[in-house]
């Protein structure tokens, strides 16, 4: 089982991270070694983009985490979007989705991110 | 629970974390086989995966190959899976306790959990220095 990995510059200094196939003990190591490559604390927002993945466990959660605490540290965004059902039942059981900004799909994403850049204008 | 025995299969992998793909298809063949719905494949397919990783990372202490012996046993409600290892004692469910207080969900602690959450009865026995851990999940075809 293989993970595919894409990596994506978005506006406003973000980057996007989508995975597709099967993120597990043997995957997880490579999708750590992309994102350290490519995320730290000079970006403002990490999506993690789940459209395409089928499998994840704690190998793949950890690294997930790993990724939060980057973004928590720095005062970065953190976003989940587009959870298959049983990909959503993981988090759920480890009780995780709490404190994540999770989004149903990629609208209700864009929706959220419009009103905080909208916020950030009338603060200006 | 008997009857489960009757429709057993077993496959014998050894201790490395690559070794997780050949249980992955192992588990696809039976479920196929045994018209196991795709939800409880999907569930058996991760509780698998995180009692594995587990024994590897747990239950050998030295850098030598040992052998896990994985038994798939149904019947028209229930699908088990039990692992064997020659490891030492190691129980899942006692010695690697969830710390989900932790912030950042770092400890090894979330197999288990989702073992736990993901199977119905959860069963370790130390028999002739052997780890046996055994898990059983119900389903509704």
């Amino acid at each position: 089982m293989s993970l595919e990995i894409a990596i994506t510059s978005e506006a406003n200094n973000g980057k996007r991270i989508s995975i597709a196939g099967s993120l597990d003990s043997n995957t997880a190591p490579e999708l750590q070694q992309n994102i350290d490559a490519e995320i730290n604390d000079s970006v403002d927002t990490t999506i993690i983009d789940f459209k395409e993945l089928d499998f994840l466990s704690s190998a793949g959660l950890r690294v997930i985490f790993k990724t939060k605490k980057i973004m928590d540290n720095s005062g970065g965004k953190f976003l989940l979007v587009n959870l298959q059902p049983q990909i959503k039942k993981v988090f759920e059981i480890i009780k995780a989705l709490d404190g994540m900004s999770v989004f149903k799909d990629q609208d209700e994403m864009d929706e959220y991110l419009t009103a905080m850049q909208d916020k950030v204008k009338d603060g200006e | 629970m008997n009857d489960l025995l009757l429709n057993s299969k077993t496959i014998c992998i050894n201790n490395g974390l690559s070794e997780s793909e050949k249980i992955s298809s192992f588990l696809a063949e039976y479920v196929t086989a045994n018209k196991i719905p795709d939800e409880t494949h999907n569930e058996l397919r991760l509780v698998a995966e995180e009692t594995f990783v587990n024994i590897v990372s747990y239950a050998f202490s030295d850098t030598e190959t040992h052998t896990i012996d994985i038994v798939l046993s149904s019947n028209s409600r229930e699908i088990s899976i039990a692992f064997t290892d020659a490891g030492t004692a190691f129980n899942p469910l006692t010695d690697c306790s969830a710390d989900l207080d932790n912030d950042d969900h770092c400890d090894g602690g979330m197999g288990i959990l989702l073992i736990k959450s993901l199977t119905d009865y959860q069963e370790y026995n130390r028999i002739e220095q052997r780890n046996v851990f055994t898990l059983t999940k119900h389903y509704t075809k």
